[in-house]
């Protein structure tokens, strides 16, 4: 077991009320599989993201780690415009205690950015700010990756080298993907779940998921 | 669980490096000038108040000048007011890098809270360092670590009601308004343009319920050898810091996850 999530409850406020997103979802994932989460916009894929990685707190139940977890890659990523994509993967060496002379090498190289590693973020294209936060996860090592969409971003021959990276470090490396599309997640998940009224159900194969999403999405 | 604290504290305090590290590029720009910059901005305030003073024909307490007084006086001041100032947008200003769990929302406060500190701290030393040389005969400074507690104090002060002011604006707006509600007439009564001991009774009474006169006061009494402060209050000052940082600390708990949603 790599991650196990028990009796997550997460919501939020608004106008005075408490609306629930996440309603009590267990589920324990196997280590050395990547698994792909399929929801709707807003059915809290990117929440559930978020607790995992520990960015925010469930307001009950636990979710226990055995490896070590990245941030939510995403889209926005965490990146400050005004500075360079250098300077922000040296901020991020720096948080997370590594090399900061690998980490930066080894993200330039990965995200073929060029001479555009040392321009502000800010001026980059969403591809490009997909391949740096991209080749700045790999560099980390982690042992699992939650990726929020991102993969879809990056051109063919980049999503080639995102799979072909991942393949490499099976052994060590999984990844947790969320997206509202099932093609993603075939192309780069052993597992999937659905995630649908604050509920997550696990599915074998993608192909199982796929019938009850599809299900879901007509229902 | 002691070893536990610990990494957690090591982990910390890497994530507060980094952070001031980030915020010093763009704090200061990437020119080598940028630092520069820093002190020309309340180099041209002090330059308006001496001019100020001058004209005003202003006079000073025994063994003050113009450039001592409003050193030890104005800057502590700027300092703190620059301190809320920045806590009040540090989170906006940083909301990308919280997708590092490590980061938290404590960390971007703290950091800009150094930050500002040695900044400040730089520039008063430069000016008085430099006033020092050139006036000696002025410059006795009879305690030294006083002058430290007192603006330290001033600095912890700002942290507190930053972090205090910056947790209430995200649960309700309007307090963006009265922080400079706040921060202006306190301008007029922390000691900028007077000593506690040179106001008529009836005043200094009402006046030094202001904890940030009593900071501005211990300084003044550590750094001139002529100014006795009577009436300052280092445990006063002390007992309203810890009151703003335990009252801050609470308010950013209850901010944080309110910002999270």
């Amino acid at each position: 077991m790599i991650l196990e999530l028990k009796n997550i409850v997460k919501g939020y406020h608004s106008d005075g009320r408490y609306l629930p997103v996440l309603k009590g979802l267990s589920m324990s994932f196997p280590k050395g599989k990547s698994v792909g989460i399929l929801g709707r916009n807003g059915a809290g894929k990117s929440t559930l993201l978020r607790l995992i990685a520990g960015t925010d707190q469930p307001d009950s139940g636990q979710v226990i780690r055995h490896g070590r977890m990245s941030w939510p890659i995403g889209f926005r990523g965490g990146f400050n415009g005004s500075l360079s994509g250098e300077e922000n993967c040296r901020f991020v060496a720096r948080v997370y205690g590594q090399d900061v002379d690998y980490i930066t090498a080894f993200a330039l190289d990965f995200s073929e950015l060029g001479d555009y590693f040392t321009r502000p973020v800010r001026t980059y294209s969403s591809g490009m700010r997909a391949r740096l936060a991209f080749g700045l996860s790999m560099a980390m090592e982690f042992e699992v990756y939650l990726v929020d969409e991102i993969i879809a971003v990056g051109d063919a021959p980049f999503r080639r080298k995102c799979r072909r990276a991942f393949q490499e470090r099976r052994e060590r490396a999984s990844l947790i993907m969320v997206s509202h599309n099932i093609k993603t997640l075939v192309s780069n998940c052993d597992l999937c779940a659905v995630l649908s009224e604050g509920q997550l159900i696990l599915y074998d194969t993608v192909k199982e998921a796929e019938a009850a999403a599809t299900e879901l999405n007509e229902a | 669980m002691l070893a536990e604290v610990r990494t957690g504290l090591a982990v910390q305090v890497r994530v507060v490096q980094a952070l001031i590290l980030r915020e010093t590029r763009t704090r200061f720009g990437k020119q080598q000038l940028g630092y520069l910059w820093a002190f020309l901005e309340p180099g041209l305030f002090i330059a308006t108040f001496y001019l100020a003073f001058l004209v005003a024909g202003r006079k000073l307490p025994m063994g003050m000048d113009i450039v001592t007084f409003i050193t030890t006086g104005l800057v502590p001041f700027q300092m703190f007011r620059s301190i809320i100032n920045r806590s009040m947008t540090a989170v906006k200003a940083n909301s990308s890098l919280l997708t590092y769990p490590a980061v938290r929302h404590l960390d971007l406060h703290i950091a800009r809270f150094v930050l500002e500190t040695v900044t400040f701290s730089v520039i008063i030393g430069v000016i008085l360092g430099t006033h020092g040389i050139l006036f000696p005969e002025l410059f006795a400074v009879p305690d030294p670590l006083r002058v430290l507690a007192g603006l330290l104090g001033c600095a912890l002060l700002g942290f507190g009601a930053g972090l205090l002011l910056a947790s209430a604006a995200v649960l309700f707006p309007s307090v963006e308004r009265v922080q400079s509600a706040i921060l202006r007439p306190l301008f007029w009564i922390s000691g900028v343009f007077f000593t506690a001991n040179g106001l008529p009774p009836a005043a200094r009474e009402l006046l030094m319920w202001n904890p940030v006169l009593h900071a501005v006061e211990i300084i003044r009494d550590g750094f001139f050898s002529t100014y006795r402060s009577e009436h300052s209050d280092p445990t006063y000052l002390a007992l309203w810091i810890v009151a703003m940082i335990a009252m801050g600390l609470v308010a950013e708990t209850i901010a944080r996850d309110r910002l999270n949603e």
